[in-house]
Parts: C-alpha cells; sequence; structure tokens
C-alpha cells in the first residue's frame, strides 16, 4: 500500500472524487514559473520602486517622499518609557499573509521610516516572491540600528516576533536594537477614555485629525498578497503600499503628538483632562509620585474647560464607587475584597474622578493631610459620592490618625448623606451596609477605649 | 457461606471453585507457574549519582530488560520497549535521559503520552528520580493546561518537555523558532502508550512525529527514539510504523512474579431457545465479593461508566448488608477529580483501598502498586488490554487471580470459548495506516506551514512534489521561483486538523450542561450520522449525552449529560461501489480482494436498545442527507456457490456469516467492531457473484483491509468457529446476528456458507 505508484493512482480518483464534489468552475491550469526578477519588475513598475538584487535573491525597495514631523526629542524624553533624546529611532510596521506569528505566516511587506531633523525619511521593502525571503530580510537587517529603537504599533505582540519567526527560519539571527518601544499600550493607557476602540485608524482620526479615504481593510492584505502571488499582477498590491506607508507615518505622528501634547509641561493646561490623568497613572506605575501629582493638578485645571469630547461612561460600576477599583496600570493583584476588579476602566474623567483620583493618590504618597482635604471637597459634592468620600475620611482617621471619635463622626455624616440619598430615591444599599458596619465597629472601639481608660 | 475472616487468595478461590452454581460457569482454568526474575548491576557508565539516588529510594539493581534497554539507548539505538503492566518502564527510559542530563545539562528530552494525566504522573516520578539523584533538571508538562508565562520559560529553558501528540501538532510544531532550543538539543524522544496508537489516531501520530524529525533535522539534531509499549502483537512493526526507522526490541520481561491462575468464566444460559444468557456484571460481582470479604486487594474492570457504577453499587450494598469494609471499596473513572484519583491510586498502594471498580482508565500506566485479584466483567476488545488488566492483579511472592468474565456479545462468546486465543497466542497486532491519503495530505499541509519543501524532499511514502501539487490546486501551497514548496494561505492547518479523525470536515460536539458550554470533541461527518443524530445518545469517555439537536449545515451537535439506561442505535443504508482493486487472490469457493471503495451511506431511523441486554425500547426518524464516504475494503466473493442456493436463504447465509466474520475480525485486529462496516450483497451488481464486503467506517482506511485480506483463512474458520460453538439453535445476537425472520435457521445456513468457503470447524457440528 506504501507503494507511490498506487499513492498516485489514489490520489488521481481521489482528485477526480474531489472535483465532482465541489464542482468547481476554472479549470486547473499549471501554473508557469515565475522568475522571481520578473515579479519584482512589476511591483517596482506598479509601486514607483527599485528592483535590489543580491547574491542572496532579488526584493523591492521604494524610498518614499520627505514627510515633515515636528517632534521635541527633549519632551519626549521627560515621558516615562520613552527614548533618550539621542536615540535614533526606527518606525517600522509590517504587513503579513495572516495572523499569529507560527512559522507558515510571511512578512512580505516591511515598512520603515527614520528621523532626519524634523523629516521622516520612508523605506518600504517589498518580499516579491517566498523564496526571496533571505535578500529581503537582509535589507530589514542593515536597516534596523543597534543603538537605536524600534517604533511600532503592537510591535511587541505582533510584528517584532513574526520578524524573529521569520529570521530563526533560516535566515540568520534577527538584528540587535537597543529598546522597542510599542505605542500600543501608551495609547491605550493615555486615550482609551475617548476613544471606541485603540486601532491605529480610529487613533488617527480622534488624535491626528487624518482621515484615509478609499484605504485597504486590514483583513484584506493577506489576500491581497496570495492573489498577487498567484496571479503575478501588482495592482492587488498599489494599495497595501499606500495603506502601510500611511500607518509608518502615522507612528511618527502620533509620537510627536505625544511629545507635544503631554511631554511639555507648559502645555499641559490645553491638554485633555483624561489624556492627563492616564499619564498620571503612566508617572505612577514607574513611581513618580510627584509628577502623578502634578499630572492631576494640570488635569483638574483642565477639567475646568469644556471637554472637547463629552466623556461618556460604559462602567457597569460607577467609578466613584468603592467597588470600583483605582487603575495604577501594570498586573492586576488579587482583589483586595469581593469587588470585582478593573470595574473602573473605560468611564469618563470627570472633575469629581479626578479629585477622587487625587485624594488616593496623596493618599498612597502619605500626605494624609492633604489627602483628607482632598476627600472633604469630594464629600461637599454629596450624593453617594459624598458618602463614598466620608468612608474614605473615616478610613484615614481610623487607621493613619487613630483618631476614632473623627472617624465616628465622619461616618455619621456619611449615613447622613445616604438617608437623604434614599430619601430622594437614590438609595445605595452597598454604601449604606458598609457605612453601618463602620459604625458599629468604630462605636464598639471607642467603647473599648473608654473601658480600658 | 459468609467468612469476614482473612483467608490467603488461593483459600478463597479453592472454596469458591467448590461451589457448583459458580464452578459450572468456569469454561477453562489455567495457572500461570511463578517466575524469577533475572537481574543486572546498574552500568559503569551510570553517573555515580544517579547510582546513589536510586539507592537512597530502595533500587539495588535493575531487572535485566531494564538493563538491556538502557544499554542500548546508551549505545545511540532506536529501542521499543515491551512491558507487561508494573514493571519498571520508567526507569528504562528515565536513566539514559537522567545521564545524558547529567553529562549536559544543555541536552533536551520530549516524553509524549497519549493524555494530559499519564504525562502529569510521569513528570512527577521523573522529578523524584532527579532530586533523589541531586540533579537540578527542569521537567515540565506542556499541555492544554499550562499557565501563559510559565510556557515561555518552558520553551527557552525546559530540559524535559512533557506533552502529549495534540500539543505537539498544534501548539509546537508550528512554532517550531520559539522551541529552537529544544529542536537544537534534543537527543531523546520518548514514546509512551506505543500500542494507543493505532487506527486514525496512530496514523496521524505517526506524521506529526514525521514532522518532528523533519524539523530536528533542519535544527541539527538526531534524537534516539525510545518506545514503550504493553504486550501487542507487532511492537516493532508498530514503533517502525509510528517513527519510520527501525528499533531494537526489548521485550524479555525481567521482572519476577507469583503463581497466577486465569478464569475464564461464562454467565449461565437463561433461555435454550434464543441462547441468552445472564448479565457478566452480576456474575463478575459474586466472584469479587468472597476475596473483598477476605481482605484481598481487588480490582473489578468495567468495560462504561454505567457498569462501573452498577458494581460498585452492588458491591457495596452487598458488603453493607454483612457489615463488611465497605467503605474500602471505590470507584475509580474518567469524571473523577485528578485529587480523588490520586487519592485513591496512594489507597491501592498503600493498602487502605481494599478494591476498586474502574474503566480502562487504570490500565494504562498509572502506579497502583500490585494487587491480589482482578476480575473483568467483559473482554476488554483486544487480548492486550485483557493482559494489562489482568496484569494488575499480580503479586511477586504470592498468588494471584485473574477472572474474565464473559458478556454476551459475539465478540466476548468467541474470545471465551477459544481460551487458547487468549492465552496461547501473541495478542493482537495495532495496525495504523500513516500513508492514509487523507492523513497524509492534512499533515503534508501542516509541514508546509512549518517549513517549505524541496523537491524531491520524501515524506511518509515517497516524494511529495505529486501530493503539494494537488494541494496547489486549491490554492493551500505554491511552488516558488527557487523550485520550493511555500504555504501560501491565510489559514492556520494544525488547527483544522484533529488527531483523533481522519476526515477533514468534522461535527463539533458541544455540552451545553455547564453554564458556560464547551466543545466536547469532534466527530468525521459520516461517523456524525450515526453518532450525533439529534436525539441520539452519545458516549464520551463512558458519559452519556443526549443530543438535544444536531445543526447539520453548521457542523454542531448540541448535547447534554444525561445518566439513563439506554444508549441508541443508527441504522444505516449502506450501498457500496468498488472502485478499485489493490489485491486479490483465489480462496476455497471463491476470491478474496482488497480494495477501495466507494460507500454511500443513507441514516434514516434510530432504535433505542438497552444496556445489558440490547432491549429495544423505542425508535425514531433521522433526516439527514446522503454522505458518500471513499475507503479501503475487504471482501470475499462465493463464485462457487453459484448452484443449490435459494434466493432468501443465501440472503439469511451471507448476513449471518459476514456478522460472524466481521466480529472475528475485529478480534483479530483489536477494533471496536464498529469501524468495520457490513455490506452483503446477494447478486452483487459489480463482482456477479454473492459477496460479503467488510469496509472501514474511516475515510480512506487504516490498513486494516489489508491485514484481513492477509488474514482471510482464519476469518472464515474462526467465523464458522464461533458460530458452531454457539449455544443457541437456530442463530442468536451472539453469533449470526438478531433472528428476524424465526423461521429461518440463520446458524446452519451461514454455517453452511462458511463451510462451502473453506471452513473446517463447522463440519462436525450438525446443522440442527
Amino acid at each position: 500500500m506504501t507503494d507511490a505508484l498506487l499513492l498516485s493512482r489514489r490520489l488521481e480518483r481521489h482528485r477526480a472524487w474531489q472535483r465532482r464534489a465541489q464542482q468547481p468552475d476554472e479549470d486547473d491550469r499549471a501554473p508557469d514559473p515565475r522568475r522571481a526578477t520578473a515579479l519584482a519588475v512589476r511591483i517596482a513598475d506598479a509601486v514607483d520602486g527599485e528592483v535590489v538584487a543580491t547574491d542572496q535573491g532579488t526584493y523591492v525597495r521604494r524610498d518614499g517622499a520627505a514627510v515633515a514631523v515636528p517632534i521635541d526629542r527633549d519632551a519626549l524624553a521627560g515621558l516615562p518609557d520613552q527614548p533618550a533624546a539621542g536615540t535614533p529611532l526606527l518606525f517600522l510596521d509590517t504587513e503579513t499573509t495572516g495572523l499569529g506569528t507560527a512559522t507558515g505566516t510571511y512578512a512580505f511587506l516591511i515598512g520603515l521610516a527614520r528621523w532626519e531633523d524634523d523629516r521622516l525619511i520612508p523605506i518600504q521593502l517589498l518580499l516579491p516572491d517566498q523564496s526571496e525571503e533571505r535578500a529581503f530580510l537582509a535589507a530589514v537587517a542593515d536597516l534596523v540600528p543597534a543603538d537605536g529603537w524600534l517604533v511600532t504599533y503592537n510591535g511587541r505582540g505582533f510584528d517584532w516576533p513574526l520578524l524573529v519567526t521569520r529570521f530563526r527560519m533560516g535566515h540568520g539571527p534577527p538584528p540587535v536594537h537597543a529598546g522597542h518601544l510599542d505605542l500600543l499600550p501608551i495609547v491605550r493607557r493615555l486615550f482609551r477614555h475617548r476613544m471606541t476602540d485603540a486601532r491605529l485608524a480610529t487613533v488617527e482620526t480622534e488624535l491626528l485629525s487624518v482621515h484615509r479615504g478609499g484605504d485597504v481593510g486590514g483583513w484584506e492584505i493577506p489576500g491581497r498578497y496570495l492573489s498577487f502571488l498567484r496571479d503575478g499582477s501588482p495592482h492587488h498590491l498599489v494599495d497595501v503600499v499606500r495603506h502601510n506607508a500611511i500607518d509608518v507615518t502615522s507612528l511618527a505622528r502620533l509620537l510627536g503628538h505625544i511629545a507635544a501634547r503631554l511631554g511639555d509641561r507648559d502645555r499641559w493646561t490645553d491638554a485633555e483632562a483624561g489624556d492627563l490623568a492616564g499619564l498620571s497613572r503612566l508617572f505612577r506605575r514607574h513611581h513618580r509620585d510627584d509628577d502623578a501629582l502634578a499630572c492631576l493638578e494640570a488635569a483638574l485645571v483642565a477639567s475646568g474647560r469644556p471637554s472637547r469630547r463629552p466623556a461618556t461612561s460604559h462602567a457597569s460600576e460607577a467609578w466613584w464607587s468603592p467597588r470600583a477599583r483605582p487603575d495604577y496600570g501594570g498586573r492586576p493583584g488579587p482583589p483586595r475584597s469581593a469587588w470585582p476588579p478593573g470595574a473602573a476602566f473605560d468611564a469618563g474623567w470627570s472633575e469629581a474622578r479626578l479629585l477622587v483620583e487625587r485624594a488616593r493618590l496623596l493618599r498612597r504618597v502619605d500626605r494624609i493631610d492633604d489627602a483628607l482635604a482632598a476627600w472633604e471637597a469630594v464629600a461637599a459634592v454629596g450624593g453617594p459620592m459624598g458618602a463614598a468620600a466620608l468612608i474614605e475620611v473615616a478610613k484615614l482617621r481610623e487607621h493613619a490618625r487613630h483618631d476614632y471619635r473623627g472617624a465616628l463622626e465622619a461616618a455619621l455624616r456619611g449615613r447622613a448623606t445616604l438617608d437623604r440619598c434614599r430619601s430622594t430615591g437614590r438609595p445605595a444599599a452597598h454604601l449604606e451596609r458598609d457605612i453601618g458596619h463602620r459604625i458599629g465597629r468604630l462605636r464598639r472601639r471607642l467603647a473599648a477605649v473608654r473601658g480600658a481608660a | 457461606m459468609r467468612t469476614y475472616a482473612p483467608a490467603p487468595t488461593v483459600a478463597v478461590l479453592e472454596r469458591l471453585l467448590a461451589e457448583p452454581s459458580l464452578a459450572r460457569g468456569v469454561v477453562h482454568h489455567q495457572v500461570i507457574p511463578a517466575r524469577d526474575g533475572t537481574f543486572a548491576s546498574f552500568p559503569d557508565w551510570l553517573d555515580d549519582r544517579i547510582a546513589e539516588g536510586l539507592r537512597g529510594r530502595g533500587i539495588e539493581r535493575l531487572y535485566g530488560h531494564q538493563a538491556e534497554a538502557i544499554e542500548a539507548v546508551h549505545a545511540g539505538d532506536d529501542v521499543v520497549i515491551v512491558t507487561p503492566t508494573a514493571s519498571g518502564k520508567t526507569l528504562c527510559y528515565a536513566l539514559p535521559v537522567l545521564q545524558e542530563l547529567a553529562e549536559d545539562p544543555s541536552a533536551r528530552a520530549l516524553f509524549l503520552f497519549p493524555t494530559k494525566a499519564l504525562g502529569q504522573d510521569q513528570v512527577a516520578e521523573f522529578a523524584m528520580l532527579s532530586k533523589a539523584a541531586g540533579l537540578t533538571i527542569s521537567s515540565n508538562t506542556y499541555d492544554g493546561d499550562t499557565p501563559a508565562p510559565i510556557r515561555s520559560a518552558i520553551r527557552k529553558a525546559g530540559q524535559v518537555v512533557v506533552t502529549n501528540p495534540d500539543m505537539l501538532h498544534s501548539a509546537i510544531l508550528p512554532h517550531h523558532t520559539k522551541w529552537f532550543q529544544l529542536f537544537e538539543q534534543l537527543r531523546v524522544i520518548v514514546i509512551d502508550e506505543l500500542h494507543t496508537y493505532r487506527g486514525v489516531f496512530g496514523s496521524h501520530v505517526a506524521n506529526v512525529i514525521r514532522r518532528l524529525l523533519r524539523l530536528c533535522e533542519h535544527y541539527g539534531s538526531r534524537p534516539i527514539i525510545v518506545c514503550c509499549s504493553a504486550t501487542i502483537g507487532n511492537p516493532g512493526e508498530l514503533a517502525a510504523m509510528l517513527t519510520g526507522r527501525p528499533a531494537r526490541l526489548v521485550d524479555r520481561n525481567g521482572a519476577p512474579s507469583g503463581e497466577r491462575h486465569v478464569l475464564l468464566v461464562d454467565p449461565p444460559i437463561i433461555d435454550q431457545a434464543t441462547g441468552a444468557r445472564g448479565s457478566a456484571l452480576t456474575l463478575a460481582q459474586r466472584w469479587a465479593l468472597p476475596f473483598m470479604r477476605a481482605g484481598r486487594q481487588t480490582i473489578v474492570f468495567g468495560r462504561s461508566r454505567v457498569a462501573v457504577e452498577i458494581m460498585l453499587t452492588g458491591l457495596r450494598e452487598s458488603l453493607r448488608q454483612d457489615a463488611g469494609p465497605r467503605s474500602r471499596v471505590r470507584g475509580y473513572r474518567g469524571g473523577y477529580l485528578p485529587t480523588e484519583r490520586r487519592a485513591i491510586e496512594r489507597g491501592l498502594r498503600d493498602g487502605e483501598i481494599l478494591g476498586v471498580v474502574s474503566t480502562n482508565a487504570l490500565e494504562l500506566g498509572v502506579d497502583i502498586g500490585r494487587l491480589d485479584v482482578s476480575i473483568l466483567a467483559g473482554y476488554p476488545g483486544s487480548v492486550a488490554a485483557t493482559w494489562q488488566q489482568i496484569g494488575r492483579a499480580g503479586r511477586r511472592a504470592n498468588v494471584s487471580v485473574a477472572i474474565v468474565v464473559a458478556s454476551p456479545a459475539p465478540v466476548d462468546q468467541y474470545v471465551i470459548h477459544h481460551p487458547e486465543f487468549l492465552l496461547d497466542r501473541t495478542p493482537e497486532e495495532a495496525r495504523a495506516d500513516p500513508d492514509n491519503l487523507h492523513v497524509l495530505l492534512a499533515h503534508l499541509r501542516c509541514a508546509t506551514f512549518e517549513m517549505p519543501f524541496d523537491p524531491g524532499t520524501v515524506f511518509g511514502p515517497g516524494p511529495v512534489d505529486e501530493l503539494l501539487a494537488f494541494l496547489g490546486e486549491a490554492g493551500q501551497v505554491r511552488q516558488a521561483s527557487d523550485g520550493r514548496w511555500y504555504w501560501s494561505s491565510e489559514n492556520f492547518p494544525a488547527s483544522e486538523v484533529s488527531l483523533r479523525s481522519a476526515a477533514p470536515e468534522n461535527v463539533v460536539i458541544i455540552d451545553t450542561t455547564p453554564d458556560r458550554p464547551h466543545v466536547l470533541g469532534e466527530v468525521d461527518l459520516f461517523s456524525a450520522q450515526v453518532l450525533v443524530h439529534t436525539n441520539a445518545i452519545y458516549l464520551h469517555e463512558s458519559v452519556q449525552y443526549h443530543v438535544d439537536r444536531l445543526d447539520w449545515d453548521e457542523r454542531k451537535a448540541y448535547v447534554t449529560r444525561v445518566d439513563i439506561d439506554h444508549y441508541t442505535y443508527a441504522n444505516r443504508a449502506v450501498t457500496l461501489k468498488p472502485l478499485d482493486v489493490f489485491g486479490e487472490a483465489v480462496v476455497a469457493g471463491g476470491r478474496r480482494v482488497h480494495g477501495e471503495v466507494m460507500v454511500a451511506s443513507l441514516v434514516t431511523l434510530f432504535k433505542k436498545l438497552k444496556f445489558g441486554t440490547d432491549e429495544n425500547v423505542g425508535w425514531g426518524p433521522i433526516h439527514l442527507p446522503e454522505l458518500e464516504l471513499q475507503t479501503t475494503a475487504y471482501w470475499l466473493t462465493a463464485d462457487g456457490l453459484a448452484g443449490g442456493w435459494r434466493r432468501d436463504e443465501l440472503d439469511v447465509a451471507l448476513l449471518g456469516a459476514g456478522r460472524a466474520i466481521q466480529a472475528v475480525a475485529a478480534v483479530l485486529l483489536m477494533v471496536d467492531p464498529r469501524d468495520l462496516g457490513l455490506v452483503s450483497q446477494v447478486r452483487s451488481p459489480h463482482q456477479d457473484a454473492p459477496t460479503i464486503y467488510l469496509y472501514e467506517s474511516m475515510p480512506g482506511g487504516v490498513g486494516l483491509s489489508e491485514r484481513l485480506w492477509q488474514r482471510h483463512d482464519e476469518l472464515v474458520e474462526g467465523a464458522a468457529g464461533l458460530v458452531a460453538s454457539c449455544a443457541c439453535e437456530a442463530g442468536c445476537p451472539a453469533c449470526t446476528g438478531p433472528r428476524l425472520e424465526p423461521d429461518v435457521n440463520a446458524k446452519a445456513l451461514a454455517l453452511r456458507l462458511l463451510r462451502g468457503l473453506g471452513a473446517t470447524t463447522g463440519v462436525s457440528v450438525p446443522a440442527a
């Protein structure tokens, strides 16, 4: 049965059967063997690139026109996680034959760009045939500066691991570089409060006021290249090349935008309150508490102005509720209570929320008096949020000041606030329960202290 | 006759054999004498730390087979080790791997187990050995349960990676660049429970190994392959089929064993006319109870979860009535929590647990020590499995007892009345066909995804070009300018290929019982027609599920868990057309042929049958489209029987003989009878003679039909023997199948036909 002749007979029948079952309407022509160079020439003609032939193979290089994209590198370097002012930056975005970073997915277009002063110099590399990968990757490696940083969008999760896979598939070691700045997590942290999703196209419209017309959809791209491989027609790729060029430019603009809006403290007053709140958390994550506080103060000033886009809240749990855990970023630890973690995500940044955030931060840096004052300021707003703030005042007085009487006073005020809420039809049962327990415990504690005395 | 006092195993056995109601059912009683072990000292080259570690765990020397295996691996040979239950097979591969790692910590080893649970057991045992030797070795399971952060650590630094074929197929091979440390330094591959890699699963796994070895070659490693198998007829051949390389066979068991009694027992006939027999489950309990009362550690094997629960309930009930050690009898099967299972295993090892009722979950390499008595309620489906279950009883110094209780099924009846089949013959051969076209093409896609193919590369049976050209027509692969074949699709082929079935298209089975529905498994379309049609009872790891809805267009079956006393059997109306002949020979009374066939199957109704008795308790309609199956088949034509038969008689004879042949074929080839479909044609439009076809129910076949073709004489002889020795008068479900027409003597007709085909067994039996 393992004899090759028999197998081919079975294959022939299998084929006939398969054909009958699917009734394909096209006749199966044997594909003519196309020379890689011929394919490269077609691409080069279609996208205005040049064919580069090396002893390792052939690829297409397209040097785009320089674009003016200003950036203040010193301002950028002042932000957490950012490269030092003198570090060369290389923007990188790949187009691939599929999702995932497994071994059968090919990168066929790599868009790169580097800065020369305020001008962005784009270079795109194209793979004319799968057989030419070695030359193609060698060209990529040549363009990555060993002392430079890559700048990508989701490149840590996708573009770079995929390229590493491609290099390891027998094309030499992946190029060395000094760092990797992935803008996706930063965008999520800073701007998610005013965006519906974090796709690069959304970033462009929301932040950079760029609108792409007639762009190719991301889902279409793998199919475009596979079609090109099948029929050799380069028109499949023209839109993809354009799409990639815009992506790379947008990456640079995005970085410039971040540096300009948030890197320069003098301009914080013009920034969106929510962006500043996100930045505050980013600072906080890097233990730069003073910067974080400064950021929040600026945000509070900014929130006095009308926001360009009113924040909308999608969270099921109101952000000010004690159930809503503050998000300082990083990996979520085990919840310290039964409250659902991460409930505050996606809530808008109102002034009151900023106040709460600030009060929490003050507590965190042990500025107890300031924290108490901040919570009292929130309490003045009244409503369930005010009650929640009074619970915080009670906690601080009890645990940080050991002022049980004062804690009880705050808790009683909180209960009064909640009673008013209930009578006006805004009952907050879990707060009532919390405050009830607290008052009970504080009374027992006071009694014990009195008994001991 | 109730004795609660502890008594030796022999004494209890003698007492039971003196009881006429029990003794009457004993068809065969054989005593296997005690055997001394053969021993060898640790090899000179063994690292002192490892030897010290072994001594520290009470191991002063090795069994003969262990020493032989270890020497062979050390010398760089591929080895297949055949070991009965509990004979210390772990050391056979653990010691060479430990030695390799003691010499060079950058070395890597890959252990493959068919299931996650076995892998986890072995990792624990291996870790214990390395700890005893004072070596710091990172050995980890890498399976679906491994958390993501640990995964990347294992990829980089795991020295011993323990996984299963499914994981290798879908998570490791397609991501091989992330595993380059493993592939570059891979020294040893261990394939344990080799005998489970048969049929479709084996055919797939063989191709996964082909892909694995192809990548090893790419990374410049040439690992030694160590296979461990339970006793089967062709371990060397199976290992060679699976790995594509010849292996040195180590099969002289050096472990000592005590005297062992093996009894084959048949339940009494209840109804002489129909030949109906009593339940195997009841009889198994009657034999088990006295041993438990006497304090002998006893294991009872049931064939399904339901059987296990029935016997467990019965045994506990009986023990409670007479204040016996009820709580020391436990159940063990799939569905119990891992911690619960571990506790039971520990209890068996230290003697705290007296009896256990288990499915074949305890047949595989789980360490429970050695027990006194093993009772099999029903033939487990293969000689190999029978010996594995029998092997659970076997004290080194004491007498042990194994009892096989037959059920009324034809396969059981055949086995029980042919003791030589179980006791004297070599066990069945495990078959797999790695070159099954469907399977091969599926893995060729995965292999191309993993690495492009050079033209003329040999993968499996031959050069890949023609097959790749075929895949190229569908656009999944393409030949680039350099002539190499590249993957050219957006899809991830490994996720489209399940190792447990052959067809490319599957029906996914979704369990809606829990709050969050999850995928229970999948079946190929052809099997789906009969297994998961709406209102079917689907059995998965011995758990019953009711199919609430089969969405044929979406290829999804929605099931909920149930616990009821019946199962379903769907009637398949099958037409068959031969396509090609691979082999043909003239035999007595006709011809034997094997070749390729097209089977068209239409399923229109199903029956509900009671467990145990197979009594029909209802039926229902099935509305599904007709399906075509291209597969391989074995058939025999009765050219010489043209004259002398009435057409209706010939019809009954063909069907009856066919059923008997099907049962014998299932026994000989160690497969489920359902893996072989039966079609009989009085006047075949294709053969011009009465014909019996046995076709493989897996698309493309896995090589069963070729073996049947080769063993034609045994099939005919065995079928005649099965029918002739059956206690019924005129045919019954145990031999020629259910009697459809009461006035026809199916038994006599089938025998007459089989004699015409050259059988000699049935000659002396007068047609009743």
